[in-house]
């Protein structure tokens, strides 16, 4: 039971970091990020490049990862989905430039980074082993306690600073902030950037952990398109729920099913069909996204 | 029968004749006969991408063709595996099996919008693939495999398909076959468009809320349209089963999903051949740029986002002289005709 | 679609003339083979490692003159096809290969592109080497498909056998990825152990592919305390982290695969943990490899930076299918004549030490001969390298 609390806290506060992004992107812009995925294994491979190849410390490469992530995200606002929302008569147009992207970076990281899993040196050693109810290396609780710092200080910072107060403006209503002075072109680039980030972030913190290969980009995405619609779409406090929501069912899931071997994921997928159905706006959003 | 204009009419056959007769001729003169399999390809990813257009024209994104074009390659290969059955009748029961559980599904689902319905139609792909594997009737893991080719067909003793299997190339049996569908299909949507349903869908697609007000029974022609898209996927599917003689559970996954989306998109959501134009261009695409080798990705996702820098609203929504030059989805739709033929 | 297909087909045509005009400036004729697997996305992997094999080793041979069939000397040229892992795309691929008068082709990587190639292969007459082990492939009326390497149906067996009786193993227990390959492989894993007599405790715990934690998922696996486990069909992505989880869940026993692993990916990914993993690997343990594999890891690593351990266990199908044609030339256009030549066909395998042979095997499992044998090398990763635990021969 106690391990099946701990899988379902680290579980569910990784997921809810990946979720954060994502919804950040979709309450500013309406984009469903279909290249979110590819962007926390660029993070991961960024800080592989600093930490496991060329021996910078952890905390830098981090920081070099959130870094290039946020100019990546700043750019490709700026550049495609700016112009493409602007110009394009429905917005889910935006689908197919995403899933472009999502190409793109799959084939860069397949020609820069190569095609195996990459690792990198634990970041702490050793297990917290309480008497065998209990088992967690310590570098997992060590990126679980960081996950959760970064998610209370992405809220504090949503909350109280000045950009974090523009950009949720933003995302509540388009128009209203820009004529209450907000400057929604620079807002919605600072906000793509910070979601980019944060899935940069995750990403550096994960690769202590699960390491990193190209091919998780895709299937990340999809686990994190569910865990926003668990919580509803474009609402942070749901992207959060719906990430901790979404491990514990995992962790339960696989505990309690796993004699039944094949049929947790599919149990999984179906409770949310049904969830969805009579709850259309996941736990916490809006009606309709 | 509908009223087509003059040029409608030369568009058509201009687009019968390419499709039935040039195109092999083409394909024949330059000995280049594997493409017969990538335009087959082009045609049934086509049918089914035409689904999700349709349902894109209620309104509703939907990533979930795959698990339908799944089912329907599960339901025809089970058929004519175990049960005996010719092919031909197993593929419109494949179809009208994946229409009746697009009902069934839909009652539910089609109530959502938005991003809320295309998350869950992508979970139901990975649903149906994971059914896929867990159930004994799909053989699991193992997939049904050495499914035979497609038999005889004969009405009152007249053959009036021969036996896949005894041609010599059956490949230029499936192509005939296919773009016969494909040319079914797309009459049907362009019927189905240009009807009464067809400006009922545009109104729910404007607004649901005002569509309901005055009148429209949304929800059922809300399952009608979804069913109509899910048999067009179910079509699609058993086929590719034939073609390739054998159906896994990753035979038609998320990726297949997406790429029926991206489909629709890219040809242009407002036109009704945008998703056999969109199917012709990204699968084509993809294997032309071959030749680049391990920069074939790179290229073509490059293309891809060019593409939707220039043309955000679709490839058909470039302008052409004497065409109504409005890029809304809706009433122009008819004025598209001779548009894949290019 | 008229126009359309005849600029493309053009386009086509031109590129096509180029590429082999640039082959014919060359002295030597062209031999091309083909390769049709995945090389892009989640599984490049596994066909970047073939592709990368066959690259390599085709550079070789036109460094060194190229190679020699009957009274004609070859240049080699790869062609290849990546299908995304998908079915359909495998077809496509296939038919490419027929398009280009292609007759030996390697791939593909999976199931179902394997089942799904098959009316195409023996449709245009290509022989192919998949590496996938659905036995419907290789058994009769299947003609043209030969299994590229040792199956698990025949590695897991020997390993459980060995562990079984050096390591007195009583209790194994298989965990899978929810994919169609692993699955196969776990259950034949599963009926072997049970044949021999091994008390199956756990077999029906599954993982999806992009799972990225997977301590709740071994979590019951380990409360069986299995004297072994195997991870069946594990990719080399998961490996790694498989391997850290069940130790740091306080796991003891021994741990295998009956896929080809790469050490530095395990090296990365699990440290010290993966000591003792299990994994059936190709010829290159220094005990085993010849000059020429040292010479080919080389010239792998110059060609493409890193070399992957994988490439071992595929270095194979092409020398195969090369060596095969030179036993009788004539079957460079007619694979009737390479299917005779099977039967009896023999050569030294230039990549391993000792009086190892090339020569094709399979009346066991499929009832003729339709599988390359490979040395069945089982190694086991100790501190950054793998060792060879035991060879053993597939008939």
């Amino acid at each position: 039971m106690e391990q099946i609390l701990a899988n379902g806290i680290y579980l569910g506060s990784q997921y809810a970091m990946i979720a954060l992004g994502l919804t950040l992107i979709f309450a500013l812009m309406n984009v469903l990020n279909f290249a979110h995925g590819q962007m926390y294994v660029l993070g991961g491979f960024v800080t592989y490049t600093f930490y496991g190849q060329l021996g910078f410390p952890f905390v830098v490469a981090l920081f070099l990862a959130c870094a290039t992530l946020f100019v990546l995200g700043a750019l490709i606002e700026k550049f495609l989905f700016g112009p493409v929302i602007r110009r394009s008569s429905r917005e889910e147009s935006t689908m197919l430039l995403a899933a472009g992207l999502a190409f793109f970076f799959d084939a860069v990281i397949l020609l820069v980074f190569g095609e195996k899993q990459r690792g990198v040196p634990k970041i702490v050693d050793g297990v917290f082993n309480w008497d065998f109810r209990l088992i967690m290396p310590y570098d997992r609780i060590l990126i679980c306690v960081l996950a959760i710092f970064s998610i209370v200080g992405f809220i504090l910072f949503m909350q109280y600073s000045k950009t974090g107060r523009a950009l949720r403006a933003l995302a509540q209503d388009r128009t209203a902030a820009q004529l209450m002075g907000v400057n929604v072109d620079r807002y919605s680039m600072i906000g793509f950037a910070l979601g980019a980030m944060l899935a940069g972030l995750v990403g550096g913190l994960l690769v202590t952990i699960t390491g990193v290969n190209l091919g998780m980009g895709g299937p990340t995405s999809i686990k994190a398109f569910m865990m926003v619609m668990i919580g509803g779409a474009g609402v942070i406090s749901g992207a959060i729920a719906g990430g901790i929501i979404l491990g514990f069912l995992e962790a339960i899931g696989l505990a309690v099913l796993s004699q039944y071997g094949d049929i947790t994921y599919l149990l999984i997928f179906v409770s949310l069909m049904i969830f969805l159905a009579f709850r259309p706006q996941g736990l916490m959003g809006k009606p309709w996204g | 029968m509908l009223k087509l204009s003059k040029t409608q009419w030369i568009g058509l056959a201009v687009f019968l004749g390419a499709v039935f007769v040039a195109v092999p001729m083409t394909i024949a003169a330059f000995g280049r006969t594997d493409l017969f399999f990538t335009l087959t390809s082009v045609g049934l990813l086509a049918i089914a991408s035409a689904g999700v257009w349709l349902t894109f024209y209620i309104g509703r994104i939907n990533i979930g063709q795959g698990a339908f074009a799944l089912l329907g390659a599960y339901v025809s290969a089970i058929l004519v595996t175990k049960a005996g059955m010719s092919f031909w009748l197993s593929l419109p029961i494949a179809g009208l099996f994946a229409a009746f559980v697009a009902v069934l599904i839909g009652l539910p689902i089609l109530r959502l919008r938005g991003v809320y319905f295309a998350m869950i139609t992508l979970v139901l792909t990975q649903v149906f693939t994971l059914t896929a594997l867990a159930l004994p009737i799909t053989n699991g893991a193992k997939g049904i495999t050495s499914i035979p080719l497609p038999g005889e067909l004969s009405l009152f003793g007249i053959t009036l398909i021969p036996d896949f299997a005894t041609l010599g190339n059956p490949r230029v049996a499936f192509y005939y076959t296919t773009a016969a569908l494909m040319v079914l299909t797309f009459a049907a949507m362009y019927r189905l468009v240009n009807s009464r349903l067809g400006h009922l869908c545009r109104s729910m697609q404007q607004n649901e809320e005002l569509a309901s007000s005055i009148g429209v029974n949304i929800s059922y022609i809300r399952i009608i349209v979804f069913a109509i898209s899910s048999f067009f996927g179910g079509i699609g599917g058993a086929m590719f089963g034939s073609i390739a003689q054998s159906v896994y559970p990753s035979s038609f996954q998320v990726a297949d999903s997406v790429n029926f989306m991206l489909n629709c998109f890219l040809g242009g959501l407002g036109y009704v051949f945008g998703p056999m134009l969109g199917t012709l261009v990204l699968y084509f695409g993809w294997d032309l740029l071959f030749e680049f080798g391990k920069y074939q990705l790179l290229i073509y996702s490059s293309l891809l986002i060019i593409l939707m820098l220039v043309l955000p609203n679709g490839l058909l929504s470039m302008k052409i002289p004497g065409l109504s030059p409005k890029a809304r989805s809706g009433p122009e739709v008819a004025g598209k005709k001779e548009e894949p033929g290019q | 679609m008229k126009r359309r297909v005849i600029i493309k087909s053009a386009a086509a045509a031109v590129a096509l003339s180029v590429f082999t005009s640039a082959g014919a400036m060359a002295e030597n004729q062209t031999l091309k083979i083909g390769f049709v697997g995945v090389t892009s996305g989640p599984a490049a992997a596994w066909g970047i490692s073939n592709q990368r094999s066959m690259e390599a080793r085709a550079a070789w041979i036109n460094e060194t003159g190229g190679y020699t069939i009957g009274d004609t000397t070859y240049d080699i040229e790869i062609v290849s096809f990546d299908d995304q892992k998908d079915p359909k795309r495998a077809i496509a691929g296939m038919e490419k290969m027929a398009q280009e008068g292609i007759h030996y082709v390697v791939g593909p990587n999976v199931d179902d592109g394997a089942a799904a190639v098959r009316p195409v292969a023996e449709a245009n007459g290509i022989m192919y080497f998949p590496y996938a082990f659905p036995k419907e492939l290789y058994t009769a009326p299947a003609s043209n498909a030969v299994l590229g390497m040792v199956a698990n149906y025949q590695s897991g067996p020997a390993i459980y056998k060995h562990l079984m009786e050096n390591e007195g193993v009583k209790t194994v227990a298989f965990i899978a990825a929810n994919e169609s390959d692993p699955l196969s492989q776990r259950d034949g894993g599963v009926a072997a152990a049970k044949e021999l007599g091994l008390e199956v405790v756990s077999d029906n715990v599954t993982y999806q592919v992009d799972t990225t934690d997977f301590t709740p998922v071994l979590t019951p696996v380990m409360r069986t305390q299995p004297d072994l486990l195997v991870l069946s069909g594990v990719s080399p992505a998961n490996a790694p982290q498989l391997i850290r989880s069940a130790r740091e869940l306080g796991f003891q026993g021994l741990i295998s695969t009956e896929t080809a692993q790469d050490a530095q990916v395990l090296r990365e990914g699990a440290g010290d943990l993966a000591n003792g993993f299990i994994s059936v690997g190709g010829a290159s343990t220094p005990e085993l490899a010849s000059d020429a594999m040292r010479e080919f890891v080389e010239r792998y690593t110059d060609m493409f930076g890193e070399y992957n351990d994988e490439s071992n266990t595929k270095v194979y199908a092409l020398e195969y299918i090369l060596e095969t044609l030179k036993a009788d030339p004539a079957a460079i256009e007619d694979v009737s004549v390479f299917q005779a030549t099977m039967d009896s066909f023999e050569a030294p395998n230039p990549y391993m030490v000792g009086d190892a042979k090339l020569r094709y095997v399979g009346m066991s499992s499929f009832g003729q001969k339709r599988q390359v044998a490979v040395p069945l090398v089982v190694n086991v990763y100790q501190d950054g390298e793998f060792k060879t635990l035991f060879v053993a021969e597939v008939d």
